[in-house]
């Protein structure tokens, strides 16, 4: 059992991450913790992806010496790690920051008009208002 | 030159939309005539697309020449082509339409208005348009934020409606993000074609199983499917008239046509129908959405939030049709694409025309209203008939297909279920005419002698009339045409194998 | 609501953890992710592109369509902040 885990021990810690962000999107009253449980969220999914591009032994995918004219030798794939995760997730990352600043801006909206970021306290003023 | 068009969908609108604020910051005035010019070219060319399809068949475009695996490629079939042309074609009549929405309802907005309508119609074509799922996703988040925006500035409550959809949304795009990186993992590929050919042998991993569901779970999340559905009414019911008249039809449309794309082009129908029991799991949800949606529709008095559960409930036909998983079945599932994306489209635009004539969505304050503005509710009549599947209309052809899809399954309460939804429909919309058509005058009325021929013709202005007209008779025209429709392009867009 | 998302959250990271099980180990260089598609990139890419930082090359070039997505993300957060911020600012409140 110990050794399945430590074999695996990358996936373990996301999805920990994972669950710890889900659970406050879905369970915390406050919309600014729901805010930091989408972003907890988010780097466990980029710490998920980056760490599938790993590989045991090797380096940053930056080829130096390799540059014009001898294109021809056969570079060792192994000796660099997956470069393609690592572009996603820079992808990735701006996406979830760009959701983040939507989202800031939609609070801003909601404090102007309630003057709170509670939701029980903003469900209790759009009852008392009626609306 | 043909292959050019499918460029043409994604570049035009996106570059266009950068322009938006420069031609709003010289002239206000320009930006309606600019998106409408502009939307003009996603139509035409995905026309092009379709044609191109239709004559040599499908064909796929390189991204900057990049051969598929390891670049990005548009994946043009039937099925994308098909739903390309609905959404480019809503968008454009909405944005005709959105004109005197805005200027009444955002009048300090419209430049960054109309910049983000062009944004939601570039996110939604590229969701359609592409074959690649990692690029899938950032179109779904382009739309998605455009999405979020346009909601909160909105009525009362739009705010808090739209911050709720931000975190589900994201949860649901997450998941599908999520599902992306189990299958690269097991396959290393993130181009649908290729992934097609490696998944087959690996059909029994659990890797690949896990990132089935958390495919289906983002996807139902966004189409907004059953029990996930709860974010879907306020966001949807609190946003201004013409972005509700755009994401209403679209949004879920969308949604269920990645949901067809992922179940039966990534992966095979045999694992889909087979090896995973996905399909009896969601034909049940669906069921649960016609029944929610309707009996929510009853009750409700305001015109669009009864819409907004419509919607709901339409969602749940368009699952209905994947989840019986046969020809019949999935035919109507891709119709009703079509035929819900453009009755939607209309009743959404004649509820954005009646508030913004008379200031009111309550459905008992529509008295008199085929007097006031008889063209709007003849086209609101033609689109509830359609709703309810009367035959010469649009509606009745699609239920048909799904009705027949669903007996041939052998799913007697899921066919019997949609008979019912006709049914709930014929009494929500017989309600809202009645009161529009026949509510008898109320004595107050008839004492200061307040007579029919005294209520004046108050008609919606042309802008938002006549893509109502277009609307109302494309849903007549959409029905009489839907044997072409089906036997020159749906029956291509179903798998082969069934 | 509160045991709801937290049986929920238990739930989907039990999901993830049960379709590990099958997955390569970590580091390890002959998995699908390592073999299949990325090869490629760091055999080719500084040949076809001149670029020696390997996701520069995929990134600005193979899956430039991608960046191009991501740039337009982030115009839309910003038009989107425009659109819902700015009206309030000439006249406070409404």
């Amino acid at each position: 059992m110990l050794e399945y885990i430590i074999s695996k021990y990358n996936f373990w810690i996301y999805v920990i991450l994972m669950m710890i962000g889900l659970y406050a999107m879905m369970g915390k009253r406050n919309f600014v913790k729901k805010l930091i449980g989408m972003n907890i969220f988010q780097s466990a999914i980029i710490l998920f992806f980056v760490s599938t591009g790993v590989k045991a032994g090797a380096t940053v995918p930056i080829l130096s010496g390799h540059g014009h004219g001898h294109g021809h030798e056969l570079i060792e794939v192994a000796k660099y790690i997956n470069p393609l995760p690592h572009v996603l997730m820079l992808t990735a990352i701006v996406v979830s920051i760009a959701t983040t600043g939507v989202a800031l801006a939609v609070l801003i909206l909601i404090y102007r008009r309630y003057n709170t970021l509670e939701e029980d306290e903003i469900l209790k003023i759009r009852k008392d208002t009626g609306v | 030159m043909a292959e050019q068009f499918a460029a043409l969908v994604i570049v035009v609108p996106l570059i266009a939309s950068l322009f938006v604020p420069l031609i709003g910051w010289w002239k206000k005035e320009l930006c309606y005539p600019w998106v409408v010019a502009v939307l003009v070219v996603p139509l035409i060319s995905s026309l092009g697309v379709l044609n191109t399809v239709m004559t040599t068949g499908k064909f796929s475009y390189r991204l900057g020449g990049w051969a598929p695996p390891w670049g990005i490629e548009y994946m043009l079939d039937h099925l994308s082509a098909f739903v390309l042309v609905i959404v480019s074609f809503i968008s454009l009549i909405v944005a005709i339409y959105a004109k005197k929405s805005v200027e009444d309802e955002l009048p300090e907005k419209t430049v960054p208005f109309y910049t983000l309508f062009l944004l939601l119609v570039t996110g939604l074509l590229g969701i359609v348009i592409t074959g690649d799922v990692f690029n899938l996703f950032v179109f779904l988040e382009i739309s998605a934020l455009s999405c979020y925006a346009l909601i909160a500035i909105g009525e009362e409550g739009a705010p808090i409606a739209a911050f709720n959809y931000i975190i589900i949304g994201t949860i649901g795009a997450c998941f599908y993000l999520l599902g992306v990186g189990y299958l690269y993992i097991a396959t290393g590929s993130l181009n649908m074609a290729d992934l097609a050919n490696i998944l087959p042998d690996l059909y029994h991993s659990k890797v690949i199983l896990i990132a089935f569901a958390f495919f289906t779970v983002g996807v139902a999340v966004k189409a907004g499917l059953f029990p996930l559905h709860v974010w879907l009414p306020d966001a949807y019911c609190t946003a201004p008239s013409a972005v509700s008249a755009l994401i209403a039809p679209l949004m879920t449309k969308v949604a269920a046509y990645v949901m067809i794309r992922v179940m039966f082009t990534v992966f095979q129908p045999h694992f889909s129908v087979d090896i995973v029991p996905v399909f009896a799991i969601l034909g049940w949800l669906a069921v649960f959405a016609i029944f929610f949606g309707g009996i929510k529709a009853l009750a409700q008095t305001d015109l669009k939030r009864m819409l907004v559960y419509i919607v709901v409930a339409e969602v749940g036909y368009i699952v209905i049709g994947v989840s019986v998983a046969n020809r019949m079945g999935l035919t109507g599932a891709v119709l009703h694409i079509m035929n819900d994306a453009v009755m939607m489209a209309c009743l959404f635009l004649v509820v954005g025309a009646i508030f913004y004539k008379t200031g009111t969505r309550d459905i008992h304050q529509l008295r008199y209203l085929n007097k006031k503005m008889p063209f709007t509710m003849a086209a609101f009549t033609i689109t509830a008939l359609s709703m309810v599947g009367i035959p010469p209309a649009c509606g009745f052809f699609s239920k048909w297909y799904l009705i027949l899809g669903s007996i041939e399954a052998g799913q007697w309460v899921w066919a019997a279920t949609l008979l019912c939804s006709s049914l709930i429909n014929a009494v929500l919309f017989f309600r809202v005419i009645e009161c529009a058509y026949f509510k008898p005058m109320e004595p107050a009325y008839a004492h200061d002698g307040g007579t029919h021929e005294e209520i004046q013709r108050d008609e919606a202005p042309l802008t938002m009339l006549v893509p109502i007209v277009i609307m109302a008779a494309g849903v007549i025209l959409l029905g009489l045409f839907s044997g072409n429709i089906i036997s020159s392009v749906i029956q291509f867009a179903v798998p082969a194998s069934f | 609501m509160k045991v709801i998302a937290l049986i929920a959250a238990l739930m989907t990271g039990a999901l993830l953890i049960y379709g590990t099980e099958e997955m390569p180990d970590w580091g390890d260089p002959n998995s699908p992710a390592s073999s299949h598609v990325s090869p490629k990139y760091i055999q080719e890419a500084t040949e076809k592109t001149a670029t020696p930082n390997i996701v520069t090359a995929v990134l600005a070039d193979y899956r430039s369509y991608d960046t191009m997505g991501e740039v337009v993300v982030v115009f839309t957060a910003g038009i989107g902040c425009i659109l819902m911020l700015r009206k309030k600012r000439k006249g406070e409140g409404d």
